[in-house]
């Protein structure tokens, strides 16, 4: 990663890689589709934005969830989705689509293929996802009390709020900023008025106290695919394309209770890797499902007061797991390549309370 | 308006717990709450590995608690059916005295005003213990553990038998929407047809059911339909000596058959043979499906005869000779 080290500036390289192209579907609440149609139109999309085709595409890399889809080995029926013969290299990761595009970077890094289709999908409409989750917790620990992410993210916002890095009414400000950024994003499931009254908001019963209703994310099918490319594919290709110049990602310890809730060290430590400082960031798309999580990741992330957070309304406004993170990087490409801005960072997190982090930091053209 | 079916997948796990959480599972037979030093630290739940390391730690487990002090919580105003409680409660980390870390665990309390961050809380324990985590039935507010009584409150651990296994049952019941070429193959079926799917890119016939083709990736939808023969060839075969886990209704081994229709390009996994002997099986084997009647399929039990087709017979036409059909998958 020659282009995350300070020291080194930053000159072009055949080993640089970029966002040539991304698909994003339509964001639901209850959709009919199976995951391999919302992928099959996502991965046609994202090949059309990048001027590929599937027979283009060397590497491909999946990021869903056998719990969510509510059978086994469920990916593989989504491959048809890719257009698998003749055979390419396939990977799959049971984690967002975030990840599926990191792998898909470092698969390119290796330098004998030059284009990589990295996918998410879910679709958590079919069952409760608060039975869901306790399934993909510690089995013997946390599972068994039904620990549900709704739960633990309030366990969080506790001490956040109880150690002053954020207000009831701070967080309500979130709720209403992202759903009324959210009404420019055609993809948005949920928007607001830019003026709703926040004491009503206050007023209102908590879900899981502390947190309200306009604390939580929607229930939300849906998928995106996102098209990558060494620099000289790249290049030839495309007249814009959007430079991954880092990315990393970095865990938290296993169990909640063995850890500062306060802090989001790996977020931390993961933007430091991605060299997210050494030079000015616009926009941040962060993968904050709950209102309380945006403050807490900006302090960790670096992100002074100028950055502009979650312009697509984030994942309060629309919440695919599994593509939620990758949908992030998307947006953040969007930005540089669709809105004028020069430098912008994805982010994408996994497990309860923020326990693991990926940041990706995208720009433009030089 | 879309069809859907609802299913409900239920996940009986049994796990083993290890010398650390097998020893933790037991001290909690005995109301007593385990953690482990590591370093200078004591770490409570127990984990067999430094957490920040990943060194593996001597297991030298030292008793916590019982009291401790709330370090965050959160209000649970409708419980789920995965939940402990059928009432309201509260979920909390609990660092216990003597201890780093804290428990993620629940605390009973009549509503949230009852709750506090740094609020001293002790366990209640169950009557029936079991080597579990929910052997705490609930912390509540105070000092004091309140005792469950019953078999191993107070005695001593290393004369029983330690626990090594817990059970760990979820099920969750999903209503997935039914994709419109599934149902027209489903309808098929229970006429007696097979109905299969031609891409008009490649010419390749595959089982109705599909939703694309893989090769060209395109839909294939309603005009794509075309009706496939009742015939076909074995293509693979496996023998299952079943293992009785739980939902398994065979007893004695038995054949799959991988079936290759006449016309089509892909073949129809996991068939039924019916009075063939499982020596008898090979590929290369004529074989033709046999259908249930409507009133067959009203009445039966069976799945899968509910479905139309109950299986497939041996035509007695000679064995096709083609060793590429070994090759077929799906």
């Amino acid at each position: 990663m020659p282009t995350t080290d300070p020291a080194t500036p930053a000159t072009p390289s055949d080993d640089d890689i970029a966002i040539i192209g991304w698909s994003v579907s339509p964001m639901e609440r209850r959709t009919a589709k199976t995951e391999a149609q919302m992928l099959l139109e996502v991965v046609s999309g994202a090949c059309d934005d990048a001027g590929i085709t599937r027979a283009d595409v060397d590497f491909t890399c999946a990021g869903s969830c056998d719990y969510v889809a509510g059978q086994a080995f469920s990916f593989v029926q989504n491959i048809d989705a890719v257009g698998a013969w003749p055979p390419k290299h396939d990977s799959h990761v049971e984690m967002d689509g975030a990840w599926a595009l990191y792998e898909a970077w470092v698969r390119l890094l290796l330098g004998d293929i030059d284009v990589a289709v990295a996918m998410g999908s879910g679709r958590s409409s079919t069952a409760d996802p608060a039975l869901i989750y306790p399934m993909e917790m510690d089995p013997y620990l946390l599972a068994p009390l039904g620990t549900d992410v709704l739960s633990l993210a309030a366990l969080q916002a506790q001490l956040l709020l109880a150690d002053g890095t954020v207000t009831e009414r701070q967080m309500a400000e979130i709720a209403v900023r992202s759903r009324s950024d959210a009404r420019t994003n055609t993809h948005a499931q949920v928007t607001g008025d830019a003026g709703a009254d926040i004491d009503a908001l206050l007023a209102t019963e908590p879900v899981r106290a502390p947190l309200r209703r306009h604390d939580l994310p929607p229930i939300t099918d849906g998928a995106a695919a996102v098209v990558i490319a060494r620099r000289e594919r790249a290049e030839q290709l495309c007249a814009n394309p959007v430079w991954i110049t880092g990315f990393a990602h970095c865990s938290e310890l296993h169990y909640p209770g063995a850890r500062d809730l306060r802090r989001a060290e790996s977020a931390r430590l993961a933007a430091e890797a991605a060299g997210v400082g050494n030079a000015p960031v616009e926009v941040a798309e962060l993968h904050t499902a709950f209102t309380h999580e945006e403050p807490l990741l900006v302090e960790a992330l670096g992100l002074g007061p100028e950055v502009v957070v979650n312009p697509s309304g984030g994942p309060l406004a629309a919440n695919p797991t599994m593509a939620t993170g990758l949908v992030r990087i998307a947006e953040a490409a969007g930005q540089v390549r669709d809105h004028g801005r020069q430098r912008a960072l994805g982010h994408a997190t996994s497990g309860p309370c923020l326990q693991q982090n990926l940041v990706c930091v995208v720009e433009g053209n030089r | 308006m879309t069809s859907t079916v609802t299913s409900t997948i239920t996940f009986p796990y049994q796990r083993s717990l290890g010398p650390v959480l097998g020893r933790f599972m037991t001290a909690l037979t005995h109301e007593r709450i385990l953690g482990i030093r590591c370093g200078p630290r004591v770490l409570c739940p127990p984990s067999e590995w430094d957490p920040v390391t990943g060194a593996a730690l001597d297991p030298d487990l030292v008793e916590v608690g019982p009291a401790g002090t709330v370090e965050t919580w959160c209000w649970v105003g409708h419980p789920s059916e995965q939940h402990p409680h059928d009432r309201p409660f509260a979920f909390a980390t609990i660092r216990l005295d003597g201890a780093d870390t804290a428990l993620v665990h629940t605390v009973d309390v009549p509503g949230p005003d009852a709750m506090a961050i740094g609020m001293r809380v002790a366990p209640r324990w169950r009557a029936e213990r079991r080597g579990h985590i929910t052997d705490i039935d609930a912390f509540v507010p105070g000092e004091t553990a309140i005792t469950g009584g019953g078999a191993g409150s107070g005695s001593d651990e290393d004369a029983d038998e330690p626990v090594t296994m817990m059970e760990y049952r979820a099920s969750i019941t999903y209503e997935t929407p039914i994709p419109a070429n599934v149902a027209r193959a489903e309808q098929a079926a229970r006429e007696g047809r097979f109905l299969g799917l031609r891409c008009p890119t490649c010419g390749r016939t595959y089982d109705g059911s599909r939703g694309f083709c893989p090769i060209d990736s395109i839909e294939l939808r309603a005009e794509h339909a075309v009706d496939l023969p009742q015939r076909g060839v074995v293509a693979n075969y496996t023998i299952i000596t079943p293992v009785q886990y739980p939902g398994q209704t065979e007893t004695e081994p038995f054949a799959r058959v991988h079936v290759l229709l006449d016309g089509a390009d892909v073949v129809l996994a996991y068939q039924d043979l019916i009075d063939v002997p499982n020596d008898d099986v090979r590929i290369g084997m004529r074989v033709a499906a046999v259908w249930a009647s409507a009133a067959e399929q009203g009445t039966t039990s069976d799945p899968r005869m509910a479905q139309g087709l109950v299986g497939w017979m041996p035509t007695g036409e000679p064995d096709v000779e083609d060793p590429d059909l070994v090759d077929r998958i799906f």
